[in-house]
């Protein structure tokens, strides 16, 4: 048996192996102290182990040490444990309307990938329109931002990756060589990214922070009204982005006869249009029609969990099925980023945090605007969008009371911009896979996305300063 | 051909140089050896991948693991062809010639392979990183190299 020699320093390995326990001392040594010291000028006992527990959870889910739902888990234990909210307050916020929201649309997508309909729309696209290199890329990348207006951004990445390497094969793309092979692979990861922010429905970190908006101030923002002031900045970054990415990476292949091939045999491969994926269709679009019109009234969850129902009363999908298509960790990580959020807000940390913080710089309504929309987009390269939301809505919102800012105009300044991670593989699964299709390289992501990141900011807050007034919104 | 001694050439999975296929090749029929290549596919990529689709993206097992299942493919048929590549040079040379796909971790994996096929003389691929980021980060062919009972030579990737 061969025995693996390590050459590298001992200084090094040593480093290495006692990081992570190093790791975890210090920081539980950081809340016990952030926990026990005396509490400062204004900030109550409560405010104080709140805004502990608050620096551990960021600390974790920069530093991905845990799983983020873990993190979360983490939160909910420690709220009650060091008497930050009554016990049984901190697992009422489980039953917050988003935790079923984002609960529901995870299972009514996971019915329409599980029928199939989601791939037959993928391919009908491109077999109709994706006739030159050109117009085949435009395909792709307008596919996957459309599909993430419907379904988690994450889950359409997924999906597109196997026709995206198939493609690639069939016309002989040199992996980190061709450039068609970059776009390829840029253009599903950018259009699901873009794509995500457009409705609540791309991702749940909007559900999320319309749920810590609820539970602290009572406010929401409806599912059309959120559409209708995204939706420019969406068309802006789907043309940007098209443009930096034929620019950096020049199409390098005359034609695509041969991926029309491969689409073809596929397309043919799902044979004729089967009732469930019919049936799945018209739910999801009446649930759509349902949310834009009676979220306000009956809920958005409540919409949720009928089409749910709907889904199994007429055996569209089962149990069984559904399970493999949802991550039920997602219930701990939104449940205890509310809770967090929560405890912030009712221990008094988040004023106190804005006060002694932020005040200072924050004088004017869009320069605070501003820079919250720029912290949550640099924070969402490196960590958790859905993470970026817990921790900066509670701080945010804590805000506006102070500047006169409506809360709900905060909450887009930090849920939109969340979910705009261009630059690195750890920012968001899409980018992960076109890396590791081997096609597109960390250095040409970050190439890309530092410009897509500097326009993306740029036009949120032009389309904030000039469209919102027009529709009504912080006018 | 020599009795039991033989060349191997470790393929990248990011691109072997040309110039280290026209060596490899080279010396096993200046030597009159039998040529070994070996593919060691990278399967960190494709757990990396599920990793962050179910901790960050939250969407379940079957995709997930549907996804990955796509890249590890995806990385054997691209194994296929690099090893195909090297079968015709060895057939243009007409030495003899093995191909071997394998997973697992790198320098125990070609160690391995080097004992098992007595293996003369052994050309792999290092990648081109600066200094600072080589300091912290394992340089798996240098490692091979002062492991491996045989003689090692070393080609900088494309």
């Amino acid at each position: 048996m061969k025995v693996e020699i390590d050459t590298r320093s001992i200084w090094v390995l040593l480093g290495i192996k006692t990081l992570r326990p190093l790791f975890f001392i210090l920081i539980s040594i950081g809340l016990w102290a952030v926990v026990t010291m005396e509490p400062a000028d204004g900030l109550s006992p409560e405010g104080q182990r709140a805004i502990g527990v608050f620096l551990l959870c960021l600390v974790l889910w920069v530093s991905n040490m845990v799983p983020v739902a873990i993190t979360s888990l983490l939160a909910i234990v420690l709220v009650p444990l060091l008497g930050i909210l009554p016990r049984s307050e901190t697992y009422a916020f489980f039953g917050n309307e988003a935790v079923f929201f984002i609960l529901g649309a995870f299972i009514l997508a996971g019915a329409v990938m599980h029928s199939g309909l989601s791939n037959r729309i993928a391919l009908t696209m491109m077999k109709r329109y994706g006739h030159s290199p050109r117009r085949l890329l435009v395909s792709i990348f307008l596919l996957a931002a459309v599909l993430s207006f419907f379904m988690s951004e994450h889950a359409v990445a997924a999906m597109l990756l196997p026709i995206a390497l198939e493609i690639s094969k069939a016309l002989g793309l040199r992996p980190g060589r061709s450039n068609y092979g970059k776009l390829l692979f840029f253009a599903l990861a950018w259009g699901s990214v873009i794509g995500g922010v457009a409705t609540f429905l791309g991702g749940a970190r909007v559900p999320l922070a319309l749920g810590i908006l609820q539970e602290t101030t009572d406010s929401t923002i409806g599912f059309i009204e959120y559409t209708v002031a995204v939706f420019p900045l969406v068309v802006v970054l789907l043309i940007v982005g098209y443009l930096v990415l034929t620019r950096i990476f020049p199409v390098d292949i005359p034609d695509v006869a041969k991926a029309m091939g491969v689409i073809e045999k596929r397309a043919k491969g799902l044979g004729r249009l089967r009732y469930s994926e019919y049936a799945v269709g018209v739910v999801m679009l009446l649930t759509i029609a349902a949310w834009s019109t009676l979220g306000h009234t009956i809920g958005l969850s409540t919409v949720s969990l009928i089409a749910v129902a709907v889904l199994f009363v007429f055996r569209l999908v089962r149990w069984k099925n559904i399970e493999e298509y949802v991550n039920w960790g997602i219930i701990l990580m939104y449940g205890g980023a509310i809770i967090l959020g929560s405890a912030l807000d009712k221990s008094g940390a988040a004023r106190w945090l804005v006060e002694s913080l932020i005040s200072d710089w924050a004088t004017s309504q869009w320069a605070v605007f501003a820079v919250f929309s720029f912290l949550a987009i640099a924070l969402t390269e490196s960590m958790s969008n859905a993470a970026v939301i817990a921790v900066l809505v509670p701080v945010s919102i804590g805000m506006s009371d102070n500047l006169g800012i409506d809360p709900a105009l905060l909450t887009y300044a930090i849920a939109v911009p969340a979910g705009l991670a261009f630059m690195l593989p750890m920012s968001t699964p899409a980018n992960a896979i076109a890396i590791s299709s081997g096609y597109v390289s960390v250095k040409d992501m970050v190439k890309g996305g530092f410009i897509m990141f500097l326009t993306a900011w740029v036009v949120f807050n032009l389309v904030a300063a000039f469209y919102w007034p027009l529709i009504g919104l912080g006018g | 051909m020599k009795q039991g001694r033989k060349v191997l050439i470790v393929l990248s999975t990011s691109g072997t140089p040309e110039s280290a296929l026209e060596y490899a090749v080279k010396r096993a029929s200046e030597e009159g050896t039998g040529l070994v290549a070996f593919y060691p596919v990278d399967s960190d990529l494709a757990s990396e991948a599920f990793d962050s689709f179910t901790d960050i993206g939250f969407i379940g097992d079957k995709p997930s693991s549907e996804l990955s299942e796509s890249l590890m493919r995806e990385y054997r048929q691209r194994g296929y062809e690099e090893l195909g590549r090297v079968q015709v040079l060895a057939m243009e040379a007409a030495i003899e010639y093995e191909p071997i796909m394998e997973d697992g971790n790198f320098v125990p994996q070609v160690l391995d392979v080097i004992g098992r096929y007595d293996i003369d003389l052994a050309v792999l691929v290092s990648r081109r990183e600066h200094s600072f980021i080589k300091y912290f980060s394992r340089d798996m062919a240098g490692e091979v190299k002062k492991q491996a009972g045989c003689e090692v030579v070393i080609f900088p990737e494309k």
